[in-house]
């Protein structure tokens, strides 16, 4: 106690890390018991398992393609936690996001760079409403945003789906899947041979951005008082009912944005449901950087190498897919367990 | 004589700001007695009985529970003992029946098990039945009134077979009608030979119910007298003891005062409520002068204080800042007309206790510490670091602001709202947790706002505090203003007339009803 007093910020940092790689030696630990219960030579399935996704350029770089979308779901749900918010749509968002940047990327093509650009924003606009309506919902009727936006975004997906294998099908494919977006909107490739774009980027600009706008800005400042105590906030002038939509919107915007890079970046079209788990996988990797956006990146990397260490053990050893899901759950369970704790008793007095 | 309870030597110290609300105190409890503990705000009779109840741990002292020592760690202890206790603030389930209330905890049981419905309403309506309660054990809780409440809270106690019943300002909430009701009941659990405390600071109430009363200050037992050996002013004396001398200057009277903030017959009810909340109030806060506002707990000064800080619409009347209408206005409008505003929740009001210091401290000037939206790190530094020094507060910028001591979150408060005051400024017990000369500090800062020419609005239950200060005082009792002094009057009130306006013994005719 006494300790905490004199170094609250240190001893806060040290505690928090600690508890991190608590909750990772533990989810490693549960993998190795797994990998020798379930397979028949564990020392080769942990091999490929911990340094198969280091071991080339391709399984490196598409790793790091894996982590992008799950940054931007973890700066979206960070976003809006700061704000006492819980963005649970991403589902919904990223892939509405990524079917609208899709569509209006392809009738935007004769503009050229502009017109991509365009058609990105169109995609963070529509996810961005999505999330707000929630915000808006609960600055109107009291409504939990939690519940409502998972709601919204199910039928949402639903929607899109219909969309995709309806009217905006590419029928001169076996895919269901829209057309293709123009070759000239393409992000470059930067490890070749592997699906790594120049989305990595963005990615690192929009965590600099929402760390910037959350710590530096004014409207940052508010946003974040909102969240510490709504009481407080209005107390100092601050527009609280501001600030139950707009970080519903930022949040939503972030994972469309998300999406839309997604397409831009790696898959061209936009698949049925290609998004699946991304936003839930996004929502994870904001518990566990406790929404702080800088430790968003080391969260979703930490995500993208479980999953693409069980892929590889799977490729080269006699394990399933399925033990990424153990491990990543084991992590989610362990870190939401704390969080949530946090979260729902700060939601019982508001 | 037997007694049900004796407490012998109660000392505790709150571990945050060494305040001690308990000094070797002792109190005795007879069997089959009503016993009314009594005195101001803070003087120590909740601490007492939490002790007693086993919520809080003395640090010395010893407690008899019908003749046997025992030790009492928590609630549980307690009613193994019989001791029950019903709160100030009800601890009931909204959303469950009287029933289910009343047997949480101790549910009875089919095969052992399974909880069982039927017999939790028998067994309760056999309690209400036999104490002639008008509650029925199948209603919701949230269907009753404050009154049925409070019964529900007794019935719980009395369902657990309590030999010892606390009961902690009971009547706080109830109607004169619900007030008479239940103290019917108390005479007769005391007739059925259980013992009863009743924390109470109402005067009156004392002399109608208690065969004696115990009276607290400041931590001291001051003395327990037979109820029919004292009288009501004797009694509000010893509860305010002599005042002590602060030595604050009056402030001249300069011919130009203007008004600041008017409230023109301002009421506040609440759904459901026949009493107002805040009955038909007006007045004017002028510049250069501290317009103190006296009242008992409960009595509206609570609902003032929301209504200056915007956070509670007011039903009827109209407010006004310097002749422009300002009714019902939000927090971010009054802000910008200057309100200045320290509340008496700074916890859940005045700061946010994961936010740094420094984030704390800009919350009402944060625009003009950004340009185009950019916070500017020097200069909000540079401000946090003069405060902190000036008001003396232990404690660095970017400290988590919950992580200081009660007393420094305050002055972090005052700091900030007494620096960017415009032309007004709302303190509600602004000293509360302080020490003296924090206490003093901040008295001399109100009296150098005041020579500035502000209109400083004092809302505080520590009567010193009022009549050192005040160039005006206000007294609220049930709601309404009792008493309206002003110039030599309020100079020359004494502690104890003050005292018998609050506590409703005297009323100026002339205000109650103008």
């Amino acid at each position: 106690m006494a300790d905490t007093q004199r170094h609250p910020r240190v001893s806060a940092l040290v505690r928090d890390s600690a508890g991190i790689l608590l909750i990772i030696a533990i989810a490693l630990a549960a993998l190795v018991i797994l990998a020798f219960l379930l397979s028949k030579t564990p020392g080769k399935t942990l091999w490929y398992f911990f340094f198969g996704p280091l071991q080339n350029t391709y399984y490196f770089g598409n790793m790091l393609n894996s982590a992008i979308p799950l940054i931007f779901g973890g700066l979206g749900v960070s976003l809006a936690m700061r704000s006492d918010n819980f963005n649970l749509g991403g589902e919904g968002q990223i892939y509405s996001g990524a079917f609208t940047a899709t569509i209006c990327a392809i009738q935007l093509a004769p503009l050229g760079i502009p017109g991509a650009v365009l058609a990105l924003l169109a995609g963070a606009l529509v996810a961005g409403f999505l999330g707000g309506l929630s915000g808006y919902f609960r600055m109107k009727w009291d409504t939990s945003e939690l519940i409502t936006s998972f709601l919204i975004s199910n039928g949402v997906v639903l929607m899109v789906n219909y969309l995709i294998a309806g009217p905006f099908m590419d029928t001169s494919t076996n895919l269901i899947a829209t057309q293709k977006i123009p070759e000239a909107f393409h992000l470059p490739l930067i490890l070749p041979p592997s699906n790594l774009s120049s989305a990595l980027f963005l990615a690192v600009v929009a965590v600099f951005c929402v760390h910037f706008y959350l710590f530096k800005t004014k409207m940052g400042y508010e946003l974040r008082m909102s969240g510490l105590n709504r009481q407080f906030a209005r107390y100092g002038g601050i527009d609280t009912k501001l600030y139950m939509v707009l970080p519903m919107f930022l949040s939503g915007a972030l994972y469309g944005l998300g999406g839309g890079i997604a397409i831009y970046g790696t898959y061209f079209s936009c698949m049925k449901e290609f998004s699946t788990g991304m936003g839930w996988n996004g929502l994870a990797v904001a518990l566990i950087a406790k929404f702080k956006p800088s430790a968003v990146i080391p969260a979703a990397l930490f995500f993208a190498y479980i999953e693409a260490g069980s892929r590889n053990a799977m490729l080269h050893s006699d394990v399933t897919f399925e033990i990424a899901s153990i491990v990543q759950s084991v992590v989610f369970f362990l870190v939401t367990s704390e969080v949530l704790q946090r979260v729902f008793g700060k939601k019982g007095d508001r | 004589m037997e007694f049900a309870v004796e407490m012998l030597g109660i000392t505790k110290t709150y571990p945050g700001n060494h305040f001690l609300a308990n000094d070797t105190v002792d109190l005795t409890l007879r069997k089959g007695e009503i016993l009314c503990l009594a005195g101001e705000n803070g003087a120590g009779k909740t601490t007492l009985m939490k002790i007693l109840y086993g919520m809080e741990k003395a640090d010395a002292g010893s407690i008899r529970v019908m003749g046997k020592d025992v030790r009492i760690a928590s609630p549980l202890d307690a009613n193994k003992l019989c001791i029950g206790m019903a709160h100030q603030h009800f601890m009931l389930v909204d959303g469950f029946t009287v029933a289910q209330n009343v047997v949480m905890g101790i549910e009875p049981t089919r095969f052992g098990c399974l909880y069982d419905q039927q017999q939790a309403v028998k067994r309760v309506e056999e309690v209400i039945r036999k104490h002639q309660f008008s509650i029925e054990a199948g209603k919701p809780v949230k269907s009753l009134t404050v009154g049925q409440k409070q019964q529900a809270e007794i019935v719980k106690m009395l369902y657990r077979d309590v030999d010892i019943l606390i009961l902690d300002e009971p009547t706080a909430v109830l109607t004169a009608q619900e007030t008479d009701h239940l103290f019917h009941t108390l005479r007769s659990l005391a007739k059925d030979g259980k013992s009863l405390i009743l924390i109470t600071h109402k005067l009156h109430e004392i002399k109608e119910i208690s065969d004696r009363v115990a009276i607290m200050r400041q931590g001291k037992m001051v003395g327990v007298f037979e109820t029919s050996q004292v009288d009501e002013l004797e009694l509000s004396r010893l509860m305010m003891g002599q005042s002590t001398a602060l030595h604050i200057r009056h402030g001249a009277t300069p011919e130009d005062r203007q008004a600041i903030i008017r409230f023109k017959e301002v009421s506040v009810t609440r759904h459901g409520q026949q009493q107002p909340l805040l009955n038909r109030v007006s007045f004017t806060a002028q510049s250069s002068e501290i317009l103190g506002f006296a009242g008992v707990a409960g009595n509206g000064l609570g609902v003032l204080e929301a209504v200056l800080g915007g956070f509670l619409p007011v039903s009827s009347g109209h407010i006004y800042h310097r002749e422009k209408e300002i009714t019902n206005q939000s927090q971010r409008q009054l802000r910008s007309h200057g309100l200045a505003y320290v509340p008496a929740d700074r916890l859940r009001v005045g700061s946010a206790l994961e936010a740094s210091v420094q984030e704390n401290l800009i919350i009402a000037a944060r625009a003009s510490f950004s340009r185009y939206t950019i916070l500017q790190k020097k200069r909000m530094a540079e401000h946090t670091r003069r405060l902190l020094e000036k008001y003396s507060v232990k404690g660095a910028p970017g400290m988590p602001i919950g992580t200081l001591s009660g007393g420094n979150i305050q002055k972090v408060i005052l700091a900030r709202e007494m620096e960017q005051y415009r032309d007004y400024i709302v303190l509600s017990e602004p000293t509360w947790g302080l020490d003296i000369a924090s206490s003093q500090y901040v008295y001399t800062r109100m009296a150098a706002l005041r020579d500035q020419g502000a209109a400083v609005i004092l809302i505080s239950s520590n009567l010193d505090e009022i009549l050192a200060l005040s160039d005006r005082i206000i007294v609220f009792y049930q709601g309404s203003m009792v008493a309206f002094l002003q110039g030599d009057e309020a100079r020359d009130v004494s502690k104890q007339e003050l005292g018998a306006y609050m506590l409703g013994l005297k009323c100026q005719q002339e205000v109650l009803h103008g």
